[in-house]
């Protein structure tokens, strides 16, 4: 492995700080109905989650933010940061994702001192812009020469692994059946990742009815111990 | 000759407190009907229809709908579009609106029905000036299959970009695709058939009124899942899944009451189709 790629696997670390323990993105809503109930029924919910959500919003923007990036075209960043935002429809998750990115971009900008990471941050205390994770890690990725792809799999391997943890503690799981979970998922990932290369731009934001509906009515789930 | 099946453009204005149509232009398989003014109202509603009955392989369809200043409209179909089997190239439907500053727009169009092998494709774009109100709907729905089949369609896809004084506020893609997709399972729909959604963007919006039209929706009868939330500028979203037509109108009417009588004090006038 380069040190570049190391560098970017301390990004990933489920323990890095970036507030993804407190967001389940709408499954805390299957888990209070019952839906999501053990490892099986979990395994189901996360892969709809990376193949129907994940892979149009997150995946794709940190794709065309990497070629932003590489055509050193800064406003296509900037406009990723707004559609990449507003396209999710439920304001929990939409925060989420916010408060994630500002945290990303925080920590990411003292280890890195990646002056757009700075500047990015510039943005979001002006309201330019809202701030996302997908696109903080890209620029770290980019700025460490680490390629497109590995970029694009390392970003939804962390947003998975924090998810798996998450479900760990609130179904919960097992810590070894956890790690089995993210094992298994490696084929997921890749296969994910191969789609997101192949994505028209024009697929940006396509989103499952279900999977919305589950983070819009988190905003009104009875006991919550996610913020979304 | 136009490259569209239908065109269709209409321009409002604010004369003297009253909306007028400034230009109505249609052509081909597009058609508006002689406005009507509800109850001697202020503003009128204006009925789409197509007059072929339905949407056809590879048909193509551009409404452009104008509102200047304080203008106001309400804008339906005279009844549910119908998209029928594409076997060579799916129907396009864009729709641009552009609302002046206070300007208002109820755009409430009835279902759209995909029958079977029919794909269908709709873009609108909606620039909003400062204080403009817009309620926006649709209902998605699968049309009857000689083979009984739930989702016989083969493709609905669905876009919506939103704009707030020049800037993308929202953004709604929808694609729904059931030869590729588990359409009943987790997700998905969920054991439901029609999708529904309701996108209001005010400066009125407020939490109350949200739990309000939670409170209100949630004492409906009928079996159905929806979900409330607000967008990134005053506005919010409602989206249901149900297996009837008739119980995603019920939920956009009954929300429209609510919101109509808490900004207006007014009741929403029953857009008598039949």
């Amino acid at each position: 492995m380069t040190s570049q790629a190391l560098s970017l696997l301390q990004l990933c670390d489920s323990n890095f700080p970036n507030g993804a323990f407190s967001q389940s993105f709408g499954l805390e809503t299957y888990i209070q109905k019952d839906i999501v109930k053990d490892a099986a029924t979990f395994t189901d919910w996360l892969n709809v989650y990376l193949h129907e959500q994940l892979t149009f919003a997150d995946g794709l923007a940190a794709r065309m933010a990497y070629e932003a990036l590489n055509d050193d075209e800064l406003n296509r960043l900037w406009e990723l940061d707004r559609i990449l935002t507003v396209q999710n429809l439920a304001r929990e998750s939409r925060d989420g994702t916010q408060r994630m990115g500002d945290r990303m971009l925080d920590i990411a900008e003292s280890i890195y001192q990646i002056p757009l990471l700075a500047t990015y941050k510039e943005k979001i205390k002006n309201k330019q812009a809202f701030g996302h994770s997908a696109l903080a890690f890209t620029i770290v990725g980019h700025d460490l020469n680490v390629e497109k792809e590995t970029t694009i799999l390392y970003y939804l391997y962390s947003t998975v692994v924090s998810l798996v943890q998450n479900a760990v503690r609130a179904i919960p799981l097992g810590q070894t059946t956890g790690q089995k979970i993210i094992y298994a998922f490696q084929a997921e990932l890749k296969q994910a990742t191969e789609k997101i290369m192949q994505l028209e731009e024009s697929e940006f934001g396509i989103v499952s009815p279900g999977l919305e509906l589950s983070q819009m009515q988190h905003e009104r789930v009875g006991i919550r111990i996610f913020s979304s | 000759m136009s490259k569209w099946t239908g065109v269709l453009e209409l321009d409002m204005e604010n004369r003297e407190g009253r909306s007028v149509a400034k230009n109505v232009y249609f052509q081909g398989a597009f058609k508006v009907m002689r406005p009507v003014y509800f109850n001697k109202g202020a503003f009128p509603c204006y009925y789409l229809l197509n007059p072929g009955g339905g949407y056809l392989d590879g048909d193509t369809y551009r409404m452009k709908v104008n509102l200047e200043e304080e203008a106001q409209l309400t804008l339906t179909t005279q009844s549910a579009t119908k998209v029928y089997k594409t076997p060579n190239k799916e129907v396009y439907q864009e729709t641009h609106f552009h609302m002046g500053k206070n300007s208002y727009l109820e755009y409430l169009p009835d279902a759209l029905i995909a029958y079977k092998d029919a794909r269908y494709h709709q873009k609108n774009v909606i620039h909003m000036e400062q204080g403009a109100t817009l309620l926006y709907s649709d209902i998605l729905t699968p049309g009857w299959s000689p083979d009984g089949e739930q989702f016989s369609y083969n493709m609905l896809r669905l876009k919506t970009e939103i704009y707030k004084e020049g800037e993308l506020a929202a953004f709604d893609h929808i694609k729904l695709e059931p030869k590729t997709q588990q359409m009943n399972e987790l997700g998905f729909m969920e054991g439901y058939t029609h999708l529904g959604s309701f996108i209001v963007v005010s400066e009125q919006t407020s939490d109350e009124l949200l739990d309000q039209l939670y409170e209100t929706i949630t004492g409906i009868p009928g079996d159905f899942s929806f979900g409330i939330s607000k967008l990134a500028i005053p506005g919010f979203t409602v989206r249901i899944m149900a297996n009837y037509t008739q119980v995603i109108e019920r939920i956009i009417t009954a929300s429209h009451h609510v919101i109509s009588k808490e900004w207006y004090g007014t009741k929403p006038s029953f857009l008598r189709k039949y």
